[in-house]
């Protein structure tokens, strides 16, 4: 916080400096009131008889006090504002720019929607906490503090009321914060629970209509309404009660003021206009107490915010650059006794994994779900480390690369097509930004995605919506592989990224990819057989070991879990010419 | 998902009532729904009258209180104590019953916004799951989300709160100002002029923030779309490099957004200052005149410091009215949101009852069925299913597989022909009835965030336990389901509870079986399963299909082999049938999509 607070700290300053002008204006205008009521009205000091001039000329030097006041507020206002937004910003740019720098361990770590939630709503928050602080705090003290030397210095008799009437007003708001408190924590949950079989209900339309279970639904539904309903009354009829509690201490106060003050000008120790200049000062500083109330609370929820971004910004970067100078690209990648496992899970992933995979070869992973065969390549553009052992991209350890030049080398198509709310244009471009136009018709092309997307109502131009919903499956798949294209590199890995495509599309692609980049190397990991039987090398994985190494020939004679997934695919292998 | 709805009250804490300025919406028809809306409250008339009476007690207490004073003061000053002492119980009373009406107007306020919010989501609700398929599928998921939850609280709030701040308005106005009058005419002239010069200026800086308020909401949802995509895509962000050039893109959205907060939040902040700043000059042109018509003798001197409270009391209602009537409008055009989904036509509820089936036979005639008119999905489709048989739909996407589903479970209705079951028309027959014979498996399975034991027992709670785990058995799930920490007492959350996507189809197979429909509908996953579940998957789909005419929806080619008949669909028609055998030698569509799938060297 320090750092952030060092940028704006005199902004700040000044700000609560404006601010107790404002509240110096607005303790001394009662004074004057006084003045007016006193002297000018009722004339004491003129034997009871009104004094117009006065009342005239106090009024006028009052406004003249008063706009001085109200553009202390006004620059306060502004100045607090620049303040906390202009620091609430740099949290929030800081927050994001250390969130992309994430490991991907990282970011599954806090879960993306976590990371969310921080980055909007808990940086709101700290924005608040910043601005009500420095305004809010400076107010509120200065009206407490203030106003109660105020009150004092009229008349030491009305201590009393001040030393009953505070500690109510504090035994008041603490109550009820300390009731409400737990509660918003039940009401988010019961809120979840109604918004989740609101979704399901929607979701699951057809499941529900198909086992006509309407009236067991709306069941469900009214039990978890009613326990939202029911919480959020408890919340609401508790917060109801601070406002009328404290108007009522309040204006018990001001009976109190007026009776002792009553009992003083009877005495001849007080002008009646005392009494006036009286009640206003009782309210301000029960008005203090209760901003103050108001600001505990959101500095509460500030110090939460603050203490979630601030995991956020001390987390450092998992992954380090190695920084050493880059071998000659050619496409080679090279696996040395790799083990792995993911980060806080014992359970081994990768053993002992050795491969060589030459420039320019079409080499392909297959095994079923869970046989590490995701985790072995996402090791090469470091999206993790290997816990053991070496992987080697043009012959030098990963870890020894600059990050941002290992990972211009390889182009990585994700199982999950991630594309983003632009034109199918801006998408495809991502990989290659300065990229001519006849190049992203080209890779569209060998991606087989041109046709189709020639067909969309604005060709490239058509904005991908959703994360992509307004596209097929095939079709989004297919973006992103011409997206994959594009980019300069010589290793091209495909992670169960041709799933959606039906066979010929597969078929015309891999084709299309021996064509157009002939000596680039491609890493593909597929669940049909049909997708990688022309590989030049297919590895077979089993509960994170390469059971078998060989071309689809080799593999049929010799891998028993190769042949064993081609027959379960194939169902008895019909041989039918 | 629950993110995005985190309730208002607990975001807003003990601020409840909406920001100032905030952008406002314009409804269509207001006044009509505005009549409608007010039947919610006509249900709670009871509630509303006893709300109505507090407020004007509390109101009578708010405007006689600072009279009585007014009139302790003048007694001070005037020196007749003996009258102070009833005077001051008169102002105490005055404050303590104005103290607890708010208390009861806050109560009574709050539940019946309750009330009315709870009726009014379970209207909803009941409403949504009667309306046909169809209609769902019309809107976004998101969209009838945020109706049901959004809108219909911020609805009950702003119309309960608002309903009695506005009501105590108009009375406190009308209260001060009779007081005002009656106290003296000239100065209440007096005060009213200054009132005006305050509802202005407050008018304009609301206008003015209305602007900078939209802009900046609208800049923050562009600011929480980025982040929410960069980090929901982070891998593509990392495997591109784009980390820079996301953060440079979000870092100028980030300082946009800053300028607009910035300015929207000075004009709004400044507002208290120069109502301050105006409340105190109405006090100087009060005092200054009220003094010169006490010197003149037209006044007495308490009546001064009784103006003094009532120019306070008699702006602020005014401009309360003045931001209320924002937050209506807004309130009204999400109530005509709601009310849209009210009145879209429920599914009809009526036909006859099918007996306890003997045989199932099902037959197509002719039928027809477009989503969009003149785009028609499913042409002339006929074709019939004997009772206890299989039948696998084969075709590319967009054939009209799963449109068959939709048109067989009356989801949709079709435009033109018939479905028969047992000769019987299935529009003739209610779609409760219709439904309780079919079982259906899904593409995208659907678990409820319930316990396991009540996800299978969910077409049949009162199912025995033993009825249950042989249910389980032959779906092969108890292997899952022996796996899970609290087994059948396990609760599923909506991300699944670590269960795969292999796993969640077994349970709703399970849940198939536990229906045991006389039909069966099975929509092949498409999802990469591995090969290990899939085979436990298919035995189980095998098992289910046992002596229940079947119709299966397939993807993948080797599953529907051994179905008595294959049809391959393309372009909502039908193009071959024949066993497996036959549609090879046939060498057709079905053949060329079989070398596809499978031998790949021939292409």
């Amino acid at each position: 916080m320090a750092r952030y607070l060092k940028k704006y700290w005199l902004i700040a300053l000044l700000g609560a400096l404006f601010m107790v002008g404002e509240v110096y204006v607005d303790l001394y205008q009662p004074r004057m009131m006084e003045r007016i009521v006193n002297q000018g009205i009722l004339g004491l000091g003129n034997n009871g008889v009104p004094d117009l001039s006065l009342v005239t000329s106090t009024g006028l030097r009052m406004i003249l006090v008063v706009i001085l006041g109200g553009t202390c507020g006004v620059m306060c206002g502004v100045l607090t504002n620049v303040f906390g937004q202009n620091l609430g910003n740099e949290v929030r740019k800081d927050c994001f720019e250390r969130i992309m720098h994430f490991s991907f361990e990282q970011t599954d770590d806090f879960s993306a929607g976590s990371l969310i939630t921080r980055i909007t709503g808990d940086v709101t928050q700290v924005q608040n906490l910043a601005m009500q602080f420095t305004r809010g705090m400076v107010r509120c003290l200065m009206f407490l503090v203030g106003g109660s030397i105020a009150l004092l210095s009229l008349d030491l008799s009305f201590k009393k009321v001040i030393m009953i009437a505070v500690p109510l007003i504090i035994l008041e708001v603490g109550f009820i914060i300390w009731k409400t408190n737990p509660l918003f924590v039940l009401l988010q949950k019961r809120l979840d629970r109604v918004n989740s079989v609101i979704q399901e209900n929607i979701a699951g339309v057809r499941v529900v209509k198909a086992f006509v279970q309407e009236k067991r639904e709306t069941d469900r539904f009214n039990e978890a309404n009613d326990a939202l309903v029911q919480t959020q009354l408890r919340v609401l009829i508790l917060i109801s009660w601070m406002r009328p509690v404290m108007n009522i201490i309040l204006n018990l106060a001001t009976v109190a003021i007026i009776r002792i003050g009553a009992d003083q000008v009877r005495a001849g120790l007080m002008a009646p206009g005392t009494i006036m200049a009286a009640v206003t000062y009782i309210s301000q500083i029960l008005n203090g107490m209760m901003m103050l109330a108001m600001i505990f609370q959101t500095l509460s929820r500030g110090a939460v915010s603050w203490k979630r971004l601030k995991e956020v910004l001390d987390t450092a970067p998992a992954l380090k650059d190695g920084g050493k100078e880059a071998p000659e690209e050619c496409g080679a990648v090279r696996f040395d006794h790799v083990n792995f496992h993911y980060p806080g899970n014992d359970e081994p992933v990768l053993k002992d994994i050795s491969l060589d995979i030459r420039p320019g070869e079409f080499f392909a992973v297959i095994g079923s779900t869970g046989c590490g065969k995701s985790s072995l390549v996402q090791l090469i553009p470091r999206f993790y480390d290997a816990s053991e052992g070496h992987v080697l991209v043009d012959g030098m350890d990963v870890k020894d690369y600059d990050l941002t030049v290992l990972r211009e080398r390889i182009s990585y198509v994700l199982q999950k097509s991630e594309l983003f709310s632009t034109t199918i244009r801006d998408n495809i471009l991502l990989s290659r930004p300065d990229a001519s136009e006849e190049d992203v018709i080209r890779a569209a092309k060998t991606a087989q995605a041109h046709d189709f997307i020639m067909r969309q109502p604005q060709g490239y131009d058509t904005p991908v919506t959703e994360q992509g919903m307004s596209l097929s499956g095939g079709q989004r798949q297919r973006t992103a592989i011409a997206r994959a294209l594009l980019k300069n590199a010589k290793i091209f890995i495909f992670d169960d990224a041709t799933s959606a495509l039906d066979l010929k599309t597969e078929a015309a692609l891999r084709e299309e990819l021996n064509r157009a980049m002939p000596d680039a190397t491609i890493i593909m990991i597929a669940q049909r057989i049909s997708s990688i039987m022309h590989a030049d090398r297919i590895a077979v994985m089993d509960a994170g070991e390469i059971v078998g190494l060989g071309t689809h020939e080799e593999l049929m004679n010799t891998c028993r879990v190769y042949r064993d997934i081609y027959e379960s695919q194939l169902k008895g292998g019909v041989t039918y010419d | 998902m629950t993110e995005k709805y985190q309730s208002k009250t607990a975001e807003r804490g003990f601020n409840r009532r909406p920001n100032r300025g905030a952008p406002v919406e314009k409804p269509k028809e207001g006044k009509q729904t505005f009549h409608r809306l007010m039947q919610y409250f006509s249900a709670e008339r009871r509630h509303v009258l006893v709300l109505g009476a507090v407020v004007m007690t509390g109101v009578a207490a708010s405007v006689a209180a600072p009279g009585f004073q007014s009139m302790a003061i003048d007694a001070v000053t005037q020196g007749s104590y003996d009258s102070l002492p009833r005077l001051l119980g008169f102002m105490t009373a005055g404050y303590l019953i104005y103290g607890l009406t708010s208390l009861c107007q806050g109560y009574l306020s709050a539940s019946l916004s309750q009330k009315v919010i709870r009726r009014m989501r379970n209207d909803l609700f009941v409403h949504i799951t009667a309306l046909p398929v169809s209609a769902v599928d019309r809107h976004s998921h998101g969209d009838l989300m945020s109706r049901m939850t959004n809108d219909a609280e911020n609805i009950s709030n702003v119309i309960s709160e608002s309903l009695s701040s506005m009501f105590s308005g108009i009375l406190t106005l009308i209260g001060t100002v009779g007081m005002m009058l009656w106290f003296s005419v000239p100065l209440t002239l007096l005060t009213c002029s200054t009132v005006v010069l305050t509802v202005a200026v407050t008018r304009f800086i609301t206008k003015k923030m209305r602007v900078w308020f939209s802009k900046r909401q609208t800049l923050l949802g562009q600011l929480n779309g980025t982040i929410e995509e960069m980090i929901a895509c982070s891998k593509t962000v990392t495997a591109y490099n784009m980390q820079e050039r996301a953060s440079e893109d979000f870092r100028t959205t980030a300082d946009e957004l800053t300028h607009a907060g910035i300015i929207a939040d000075i004009i709004s902040s400044s507002m208290g200052p120069l109502m301050n700043m105006l409340n105190n000059v109405s006090f100087v042109i009060v005092a200054v005149f009220g003094a010169w018509f006490a010197l003149r003798g037209w006044i007495s001197i308490g009546v001064i410091s009784a103006f003094v409270i009532y120019s306070k009391q008699f702006s602020r209602p005014i401009n309360e009215i003045a931001q209320l009537y924002g937050q209506i409008q807004t309130a009204l055009a999400g109530a005509e949101r709601i009310f849209a989904v009210l009145d879209e036509p429920a599914e009809s509820t009526e036909g006859m009852t099918l007996p306890k089936l003997q045989e199932s036979v099902i037959e197509f005639r002719h039928v027809n069925f477009a989503y969009v008119p003149e785009k028609p999905v499913i042409r002339d489709f006929s074709l019939k299913v004997d009772s206890g048989r299989q039948i696998a739909l084969v075709g590319a996407t967009g054939s009209g597989k799963t449109t068959i589903i939709n048109l067989l479970l009356r989801f949709y209705e079709i435009d033109s022909g018939e479905i028969l079951l047992n000769g019987i028309d299935i529009r003739k027959i209610s779609t409760a009835s219709l439904r309780d014979h079919i079982g259906i498996v899904l593409q995208d399975t659907v678990l409820f965030s319930d316990t396991v034991r009540n996800n299978l027992t969910y077409a049949d709670p009162d199912i025995t336990e033993e009825q249950l785990h042989i249910a389980a058995k032959q779906s092969n799930a108890d292997k899952v389901i022996r796996h899970l920490p609290q087994k059948y007492d396990t609760v599923l959350t909506e991300s699944g509870a670590g269960l795969s996507q292999g796993q969640r189809q077994l349970l709703a197979i399970g849940r198939a079986f536990v229906s045991n429909p006389d039909i069966l509908i099975l929509d092949e996953a498409t999802s990469s399963v591995d090969t290990r579940t899939e085979k436990n998957i298919q035995q189980a789909m095998k098992e289910l299909m046992k002596g229940r005419t079947s119709l299966i929806i397939a993807h993948r080619l080797s599953t529907i082999q051994d179905a008595d008949m294959i049809v391959v669909m393309d372009h909502g028609e039908i193009k071959e049938t024949g066993t497996h055998e036959e549609l090879l030698k046939k060498k057709g569509i079905y053949h060329s999509l079989y070398m596809t799938q499978f031998a790949g060297r021939t292409i």
